[in-house]
Parts: C-alpha cells; structure tokens; sequence
C-alpha cells in the first residue's frame, strides 16, 4: 500500500460515508430497498459501478482497489442487514404497542352451574362409605307398612310408631317411607350376605317445618351383614365416616339407645365441631352434637329376611344429611335446602 | 318424664352431682332432654359496684358479674352491698309475669333484674334482693344453688317399666352400685272384707287380663299435704285433691296408672268391665262426649259407662269433695287396645301413654296397696280388708338360656362371666347357672315381670353392655368378605349429569316432592280429554302426534281470572297425581307428577332479585300412578327425571353481548348432555304439548337397541330390532303458562325420563380407529321453503351421499336480502371421506352433485351461490 490514496480509493472511502449516513436516515422498508438499489442495485448501483470499473484499471491498482470496494460492500450489506433488523424490530415494537390492552378488564369467564350443597354432601358420602366396600342401592318412597314398620319389628299399634308421623296414601298399607331403613328389608331380601350397602333418599315425617325440621329430608342408612362383625365394626365405621365428613381429630361417643330394628342399640354423636367439645350455643353447651342412630341388626329382623341370627350378625346406622350439611357448611336453617335461592346455592361450587 | 332429684333419693342413695347423674343416665340410655333448675335465666352473679342514681330517692346503678361477663342492672332493694352473691335475671328471663328486657332507668342502662324472695316465689319476703352465701359459685343456674333440680327424660318406647321413680331408681341403682330401696307398703285393714263391699265383672279377660280393686272407707277429701302436692307439680302434674293426687302420686312412683271412683255412686256397687255397645257415648271430665265403638273397653256400673278403660273417665262417680268412700282400681289393659282406641279418639293421657306400653302386669295389687296405705295415712281412711282381684291367667316369668360370650360376639367388647352375673342381677333379672354346678359358662336367666321387652340374647346383650358402658366397646374395621359387585351405575350417572350441566352453567335445585294438583295443573292452558296425560315427560307409548291439537285453543285465557281458577281446579282434580290422605297442607297433598311446575315456581322467586339468567335444573322423582297401587298390591311408578328450566342471559359481560335463553341454547344443552352420556341415537322432531310454545316445542326421541322395554306401535307388542323412545319435551313456556306463573322472562323448560333415556347409554365406550385416508370438505348452501326441518335436509344429505358423506354441519342459516320471500338458506359444509382410499375431485364433484339432486326432488331446493 502506498501512502498516498489513489483517487479511486478516496472516492470509495467518500461513497462508503455518503452510503452510510443516508443509511442512518432510512426509517421505512421502502426506503432501505431504495437504498440498496443506490448503492448495491445489481444494475446500477453505485458500488457495483465501481466494481464493474475495476477493469479499466492498471492491474497494479485493480488488485488494491479490488480489496477495498469489496470491503466497502461487505460493509454496507452489514450494515443494510443491522438496518433490516432494527426497523423491524421498531416496528414490531410499535405494532405490539398499539395492541396493548387494559390487563384489568374482567376475564371472559366460562359460566359455570353449582352443585346443590345435598349432591355435594351426597357424593362424599358414597365415596367415603364406597371406600369401605359399601354399594349404593336405590329404593321406592312410596312404601308398604310393611317394609317401613312391620318388617322392622314395629307391629301396628307399636308405641314405637310415634316416632315417625307417618304421611299415608292409604292408611295402614301404603305410605310415604318415614325413614331409609326399609331399604335394609330390601337389600337383604335381594341378596345373600355378605352385604355393605348403603342407601340414600329423601324421608318423610308429617311434622310442622320450622329452622330445624323438614317434613322432606334426606338419610342415609348404612347396613353390613357377615359372619364376623361386631358393634366394634359398627364403632369404626362410624368413626371413619365422621372423621372423613367432619374432621380426623373428631371424637365419636354411643350410647345406649332404643330403635325397634337393632339390639343392642346406640346413638352416636361427635364432639361439637364449633367448639371442640368445650361448649357453646351450637351443641348447646353439651359438647356433643347428636348425628344418628346404630346398632346390631335385630334377630327378629334377620330371622323375617331368612336370614339365621346365630350364623349371621350384621349392624345398621343411620343420618340425616341435611344435618351433616348444615354443621359442614355452618347452615342454621335448614329450609336453606329446600328454598333454592340462587344467593344461597352460588355459594357451593 | 320429670324426675324430681330428691324424690328420686327416696329409692337410691346417690349423692352424684346433678349434673354428673345426668350424664351417667344419658350413658346408660336413659337420654336426658335437659336438667330443669327452675328458675331459667336466672343465675347467679355478684355485685362489683353500686351508685346511687342521681335524681333518684331509690334507684342504685349497681354492676354486676357472673363470672365470665359484667352487666349493669338498676335495682331498688335497700339491701344490697358490694361483693354480695344475688339471683340475677337475665334478658329474656321470665319472672313470675314478667319477661326481662334491656331498657333504661333514669337514663341509666339495666341488663337484667335482681330479685327478691317473693319474686322468686320463695316466701313473701319483698324486703330486699335475696343474698345468697359467699361460697355460693358465679354464673350458674339459680336452681343448682337452691333449688330442687329436675331430670327429664326421654324414655323410649320400649321401656314403659322407666315412666316411674323406682323404674328409674332402680336403673342409678344398677350403674352405680348402689341397693335399690323400694317404698315399704304396710296396709292397715279394718271392718267389712272389700269382697263384700263390691262386686267385679270382667267381661274381656283378653282386653282386660287383670283388675285389682280396694275399698277405702271414711276418708276425708281435702287438699294434699305439701311436699306431696310439690312432688307432683314438680313431676309435671297438677294437684287436685288428696285422693285424686295420691292415685297419681302412686302412678308416678310405681308406675301403674289407679282410678279412684266415688265408692257410693258407683250403681250396686258393682263394676263390670266390657267392651262398649255400638252407638255407646261416654262424656268425659273435659266436657266431650265421646262416641264409642265395640273395640274400645269401658269400665262400667249397671247405671252405664263410667271410664274409657285405661284412659279417661266420666264425671258421674269421679271423687269429688263430698266422698266419704272411695274404690280404686289398679288394672291391666291389652297395650295395643289402649293405643289403637287413644289414637282413634285423639286422646292421650299419662294413663293411656303409661298402659300403651304394657306395665308390670304384677304391679296392680302393689299400687291398691300403697294408694290404700297413703289413703289410710294422709286421708284418715279405713281400708276394707282384702283386694277383689280377677287374674285369670297370672304371668309366668320368662326364664332364657343366655351365654355370657354373646357380649362379645355381638359387641366385641370383653366382659367377665361375674360382670354379666352382676349387672344383670342389679336390674332384677334373676340369674343362676344354667347347668347345675356351674360346668359350663352357660347361665340361666329369669326376666322380670315389668321388662316384657327383654325376649332373646340379644336383648341381655344390650343390657349388659349398657350398664359396663359402650365406651367399652373397641374400634375395628370390618374385616369381612366384601359383596358382590353392584351393577346399577344409576348414581355415577345422575352424578355425570350433574357434572355436565353444572359445567353448562345450571344450578341445580332440589324442591320438594309433595305439591298440590292446582299448580300442577297451571302447567295446562285450555286443555280437556286426555291431555293430563302429556304432563311431564312421555308416558310410554306417547308420540309426538298423540299431543293433540288441543294447546293452542287457549279457551281459558280470555275469560278472566276467575274463570281460570275454576278451570285450573277443574283441570287439577282430574290430575292422576297420588294424594296423602293427612297432607300438612293442601299445598303439600300430592306427589309430583312433573318437576316443571316447581322448577317454574323457583325461576318466578328468584327472578325477584336477581336480573341475571336463571338456569336451573333438578334430578328427582317424579311418582306415578299404577293400577297395582290403587289396588294396594303394588307401588308407584316412580320414575328418575331430569327437568331444566333457563331464563335471561347467562353470561352478562362487557366482552361479550348479553344472550338470552333461547330454545337453541336449551337444545344446545340437552345435545351436550346427551354426547357427554355416549348417547349416539336421537332426534328431535317439533312437537305440541299445552305446557309450550306451539312452534317451539320438541319431542326428543332417543334410539334404543334390541327393542328394551319398548313395542313397536300398534305391532301387537312384539319387541322389534331397535325403535325409538320418547325421552323428553322440551321448548319455550307458552305464554299462557307463563303468566300464570307470573313469569317475566321468556323462559325454556324441560322435562326428561332419565330411566328410559339410560337405555340408551352405552356401558361402555369402545375406540374407532381414526381414518387413515384423507377427507375432502365442499361447503353446499341450498335455498329450501321455510317450513322444510332442517333435520330433514341433513338426513336427506346423508341418505343421498352415503357411503362417502361422513359428516354434515350446518353453518349458516339465511333469510332476507337475495333470497324469495317464504325461504331460506341453509348452508351446510360436507366431509367426505372414505376408510379405504384418498377419494379423487370427481368422486366427490359426483356425489355432491347427487346431492344437489336429490335435495332439488324433495324440497325443491336450489344450490346458492
């Protein structure tokens, strides 16, 4: 290289600084082509120019000035190439600016229903109860004296018929069933043990409604009938129940009790689930909530379903499941259930 | 039953606090309802600070606590200091008259009262507020400190032998250990033999098995003694009369029910037990006659009826205040007798609740004999020697073999041969070794007279448990085999639907079951014959062609609102619907037969404040007539049924329009649930039903397989390859309907049988294998008259492109700009595919074509476009 630049190479150096500076103006696609055209146009660029020129050159010079205009148009593509890139980036930075949305307006949300808080209840009984082999049997509601009472060790004018007021459609023969239990004639009349069923459905007392009764409510009536179980089976299984429903630190208490289908019989309750068994207006400072009634299945009852007593042992609990709801979801009305005010059914998922 | 604590000690030495016996009895199955200290809401607190209230020459502010909580209360006693422990009444406490409120005093706040002796109802003493002593505790009922606490139980109704103090002494006796003390009967006799004084005819040893009498002469009938007119108003009872009062007094202590007749007016001095003439009346002491039947007993005098036996008597030879002789009867009346006759005349008495569940037959010479006692002491009289006692069959005690290791096999709990021995005995059983010496455990037990409920082991069983206490029994899961599989999936069905439809955006409801034919029956404009019929979802056999032409008559709209509720009630009464004969109220006196009705009742209530969409639905039961229950050898068809109701837009959003229910939306939901149930086979086809629109309403028919429990129409129910059930109706509420459920918004309704739609589910999903060719889609818009269905138009498509057309979904519907009045454009884009080869251009240009014919031949439809 000499040290004074020819006038081709001082003219490329000029054209390199022109070519550069518009570059920096351009701000369009458009305008980049146009300066691709001007400057390395195939045709009449103004580089290209120079190169097609190179050969008019003294092949001393062809070969410096060859280097040079080359590097010039490695250059300016490079820097067209940067260009391209930093417009559209620009630009997609801008589309993407005017798409901008307020994050805060409300979703579209997908509406959706709400279960009734019984169904909820429901389910989680038989999940829970089907998790101890427990089968789901259906049964009528409109039922025969018979398998409400009779079958169940409670002859006609039994006192123990005032524990139910009973709706009749024909009086003395064919009633709405006061509780699920005639389902365990059912089910034991339909199969041979062993037997875990359970039984879900509405029950019906011809009783005044107000915040705590219903004349229309739910049960659930629970029977297991083998050779090996005892009412400590019947104790686990309740227990289970109550602490999958209620809670796993839930105390269960049975005491004696009288209900003319089991013996020996019981009662159980669960330690109050507002206060813990200390006392308080939900438990009315006893501590204990009543939640349902058990026992060993009645021989008499076994004997009427062919089912021989010294073989066979079986036990039998039943709830109601408006009062597990309420004391699930703090509900201290129970006509809530049957009044389906949407602002109180929304609140269960 | 009330138990008076201190009446109760008479029989037991228990010294437990009350409160703590309570809890043993309640464990011991004797449930206790509560402890009544009389007095409620007044407790005790002590007095922190007194001022006297200015421009007052009487009133004292005073603060008081009760341990937990202070209160102020305005008081006017001069006797009260700082620190003294007082009776305090609390808001809502009821003194003598008086109900305790909050209220103001001279500008000074009072939460309660402080009373004063003869507030109290202690003595006359109004001198001051009642000071109690300084170790008196804070905060507790007023009664637990000094008054006379009372247990009331609930006895069950097995155990008529509890509704008596020595009953119930003898059960404290039993679980803590205690000796039983029974009231030691002596009768002083005197002058002419009772045998001799009367005579007794019993007419009906069989609803009369016992009757025991004695004569009591020369008494004075005045008030009671004292403590015993306390007793029995502490029981629950209210006194009368020293002769009346001690036959209750006996009632309650013993337990078996006396009469005590005027000896003298007693005609021929003869008593004749028997069953009353047809046509007989009795008035009783409440001022009622009362009209008798042959099976009710009567106990009677040659004059006529004198009591209903057992339950209640008749005012001609009551005790009044001018006897000077008296007769008591102690008798045993047949338990169910006794009831069946209180139900039937509506009257229930401690006497007859007492007699229903069949007292110690062994009880009645007791009872004379300590009435007879009492009379003598407390009443001056002179008892007749001797009882008339007819027992023509005395009670032999039962004697059961028992084997202690019953205890364990029925409750898994662990007892010792001498714990059974023991507890048993301390109830009364009589209990002995079964085999002479004791060779084996076995043990022979006698059950006493006054527990006729205990008939086998299992009822020793109990009886044992309950006194060792069932907190004895241990915790186990069961470990038994488990039963056979169950194959009703009819709960994880209803679940699924749940799933979906709550999914869909519906809540679901859950109403009651009973309601009254009238609003069933608002369900039916203008209807007549047989339309009852099309209430609710199809009965079987029902087709859409069978609904009639009868729902758009509409007779009754016009003649005014009276005459619709004449028409309403007119319509309802013929309404199949099964009816209670002791409904709770008219509104509850039948079983639905629909779920529209009551679904239509909640949108109206809760249109009322909400102005969102109201999209509801309910699974329940709706509850059909039979023949067989009619004639009571069968039950109801009671069939499980899905109903939806969907009103107002669900969505409501600024991101999108608000979007009424409408009858696509409605439809929209069934199909979802019907895809979600794998159900493959339905159509719906317009239908008319009163309770609809009569252009928007549709019969849903779903297509079940190997005929299931259908016929074919009219084919002399031979079961058919496949047919098609009707499952549900469904459409927009006719507007009649909707006014008289004062509904306000369009609403859509429908109803389904879930037990005919589950035929249609498969039990289980098998895969197809996804198409290896690929498919071709042209899109086909045809102008067709307006009336043509659209269903029509698809199945025709289907028809006239198969095998190629595999699938066919209408985009767009078009009336207006460009297309003739009277028709419409339907736009539909076709797949075509074959599952064995790529189809060419020309096959499907071919068959499109094909069908473009024959839509042209069937609807005169001509291709758009």
């Amino acid at each position: 290289m000499t040290t004074a630049q020819t006038q081709e190479e001082q003219a490329l150096a000029a054209l390199r600084e022109r070519a550069v500076a518009e570059l920096a103006a351009v701000t369009t696609g458009d305008g980049l082509e146009e300066w691709r055209t001007r400057y390395l146009g195939r045709e009449r660029g103004e580089l290209t120019g120079i190169l097609k020129g190179l050969g008019k050159l003294a092949p001393d010079q062809r070969k410096a000035v060859g280097q040079a205009a080359n590097a010039v148009k490695a250059d300016l593509d490079r820097l067209l190439e940067e260009r391209r890139q930093a417009l559209r980036a620009a630009e997609r930075a801008a589309a993407l600016e005017r798409e901008r949305l307020d994050v805060t307006l409300p979703g579209r949300v997908i509406p959706r229903g709400h279960v009734h808080p019984l169904s909820q209840t429901i389910r989680d009984i038989v999940r829970v109860m089907g998790e101890m082999g427990f089968q789901l049997y259906d049964g009528p509601e409109v039922e025969t004296d018979y398998y409400n009472f009779q079958a169940l060790n409670i002859p006609p004018d039994h006192p123990a018929r005032d524990m139910q007021d009973t709706f009749w459609i024909a009086p003395g023969q064919i009633l709405l069933r006061t509780q699920t239990s005639p389902m365990q004639i059912h089910v034991m009349e339909h199969m041979r043990p062993p037997v875990r069923a359970i039984v879900i459905g509405k029950v019906y007392r011809n009783e005044a409604i107000d915040a705590s009764h219903e004349a229309i409510f739910h049960q659930v009536e629970g029977l297991l009938i083998d050779e090996t179980c005892t009412m400590a089976d019947l104790r686990g299984v309740v227990e289970r129940f109550a602490r999958e429903m209620f809670g796993a630190e839930r105390k269960v208490r049975f005491r004696p009790s009288y209900f003319p289908f089991t013996e020996p019989s019981a009662e159980f309750d669960i330690d109050c689930i507002n206060c813990n068994g200390a006392g308080c207006r939900v438990c009315k400072y006893s501590g204990w909530l009543e939640m349902g009634g058990s026992g060993m299945v009645d021989p008499r009852v076994l004997r009427g379903v062919g089912y021989d007593p010294s073989v066979y042992r079986g036990f039998a609990f039943g709830l109601g499941i408006e009062r597990i709801a309420m004391l699930r979801y703090g509900i201290d009305e129970i006509r809530a259930f049957s009044t389906n005010d949407l602002r109180f059914l929304r609140q269960f998922t | 039953m009330r138990v008076p604590y201190s009446w109760l000690k008479d029989y037991v030495d228990v010294e437990l606090p009350v409160a703590e016996l309570a809890h043993r009895l309640t464990m011991a199955g004797l449930e206790v309802d509560r402890v009544d200290y009389g007095w409620p809401g007044i407790v005790t607190a002590q007095i922190l600070w007194q001022e006297r209230i200015k421009g007052s020459d009487h009133l004292w502010a005073t603060r008081v606590t009760t341990g937990t909580e202070e209160l102020s209360v305005v008081c006017g006693a001069p006797n009260i200091q700082v620190r003294d422990k007082v009776p305090l009444a609390r808001v809502g406490a009821k003194v003598g008259e008086i109900t305790i409120g909050e209220k103001r005093a001279m500008g000074v706040l009072s939460q309660g009262m402080l009373c004063s002796p003869r507030e109290l109802g202690l003595s006359d003493d109004h001198a001051g507020i009642l000071i109690l002593p300084p170790d008196t505790p804070l905060g507790v009922p007023l009664g637990a400190v000094i008054g006379e606490p009372v247990i009331d139980l609930d006895i069950k109704a097995h155990r008529g032998d509890l509704f008596c103090m020595v009953g119930v002494a003898r059960e404290v006796a039993a679980f803590t250990g205690k000796t039983l003390r029974p009231p030691t009967i002596a009768v002083k006799e005197k002058g002419t033999a009772a045998a001799k004084l009367m005579k007794l005819e019993v007419r009906d040893a069989e609803l009369c098995p016992r009757y025991t009498a004695r004569v009591i002469r020369n008494v004075t009938v005045g008030p009671s003694p004292q403590w015993m007119a306390d007793r029995l108003i502490a029981a629950g009872m209210r006194p009368i009369n020293n002769v009346v009062d001690i036959t209750n007094y006996v009632m309650l202590e013993l337990g078996q029910p006396l009469h005590a007749f005027d000896y003298d007016k007693v005609a021929d001095h003869t008593i004749v037990v028997r069953r009353a003439a047809p046509g007989e009346t009795l008035t009783t002491l409440d001022g009622v006659t009362r009209h008798l039947t042959a099976e009710m007993l009567l106990i009677t005098d040659p004059a006529g009826p004198n009591v209903i036996a057992g339950i209640f008597g008749g005012a001609r030879v009551e005790v009044s205040e001018t006897t000077t002789s008296v007769l008591l009867e102690a008798a045993h009346f047949k338990p169910t007798n006794i009831r069946r006759t209180s139900v039937t005349l509506g009257l229930r008495t401690e006497s007859s609740g007492r007699f229903e569940k069949g007292p110690d037959v062994e009880l009645t010479a007791l009872a004379v004999d300590r009435a007879a006692q009492l009379l003598a002491e407390l009443a001056d009289g002179g008892v007749a020697p001797g009882r008339v006692d007819f027992y023509p069959h005395p009670v032999t005690q039962r004697a059961l073999t028992f084997e202690p290791g019953q205890v364990p096999w029925l409750t898994g709990m662990t007892v010792t041969r001498n714990e059974v021995i023991d507890s048993l005995s301390a109830l009364g059983f009589g209990v002995g070794d079964a085999v002479p010496g004791g060779a084996d455990e076995t043990l022979r037990v006698t059950v006493p007279t006054w527990r006729g409920d205990v008939e086998e082991s299992a009822d020793l069983v109990e009886e044992v448990a309950r006194i060792a206490g069932y907190e004895r029994i241990p915790s186990t899961i069961p470990t038994g085999p488990l039963p056979q599989p169950s194959r009703d999936p009819w709960f994880r069905r209803e679940d699924r639907i749940r799933e979906v439809l709550a999914g869909a955006g519906l809540t679901e409801t859950v109403s009651y079951t009973l309601t009254s034919r009238a609003a069933m029956a608002s369900l039916l404009p203008g209807v007549g014959g047989r339309d009852e019929l099309l209430l609710a979802a199809p009965a079987p056999g029902m087709r859409a062609d069978d609904a009639g032409e009868t729902g758009d008559t509409a007779s009754v709209a016009v003649s005014g609102r009276a005459a619709e509720r004449r028409a309403i009630a007119a319509l309802a009464e013929r309404l199949p619907a099964i009816a209670l004969v002791n409904p709770l109220s008219s509104e509850l006196g039948v079983l639905r037969l629909t779920l529209m009705s009551g679904l239509l009742d909640i949108v109206r209530e809760n249109a009322k404040h909400s102005d969102a969409g109201l999209w509801f639905f309910e699974l329940g039961r709706r509850y059909l007539p039979t023949a067989e229950l009619a004639t009571g050898t069968g039950l109801a068809d009671e069939r499980h049924t899905l109903a939806i109701a969907m009103s107002g837009p669900l969505v409501q959003s600024w991101a999108a329009p608000d979007r009424d229910a409408d009858f696509s939306g409605l439809k929209g939901v069934v199909e979802t649930l019907l895809g979600a149930l794998k159900v493959a086979g339905y159509r719906f086809t317009p239908t008319r039903h009163p309770t609809f629109h009569p252009g928007r309403a549709a019969l849903l028919e779903v297509a079940i397989a190997h005929g299931g429990e259908l016929t074919s129409e009219g084919g002399g129910g031979e079961i058919v390859e496949s047919a098609w059930a009707p499952v549900a109706v469904l459409g927009e509420v006719h507007p009649d309907v909707a006014e008289r459920f004062d509904l306000t918004k369009r609403t859509y309704l429908m109803e389904m049988d879930l037990e005919r739609l589950y035929l249609a589910v498969p039990e289980t999903v098998r895969q197809m294998p996804i198409a290896r060719y690929p498919a071709a889609q042209r899109d086909l818009a045809v102008v067709v008259p307006q009336d043509v269905p659209a269903a029509e138009v698809e199945a025709a498509i289907h028809a006239s492109g198969a095998p190629l057309v595999r699938g066919v979904r209408l985009f767009d519907v078009y009336t207006g700009a460009g297309i003739p009045e009277g028709r419409k454009s339907l736009a539909y884009a076709i797949t075509y595919q074959s599952p064995e080869r790529t189809l060419t251009d020309a096959e499907v240009e071919r068959t499109q074509a094909a069908i473009v014919a024959t839509l042209r031949e069937r609807f005169g439809a001509e291709p758009r476009g």
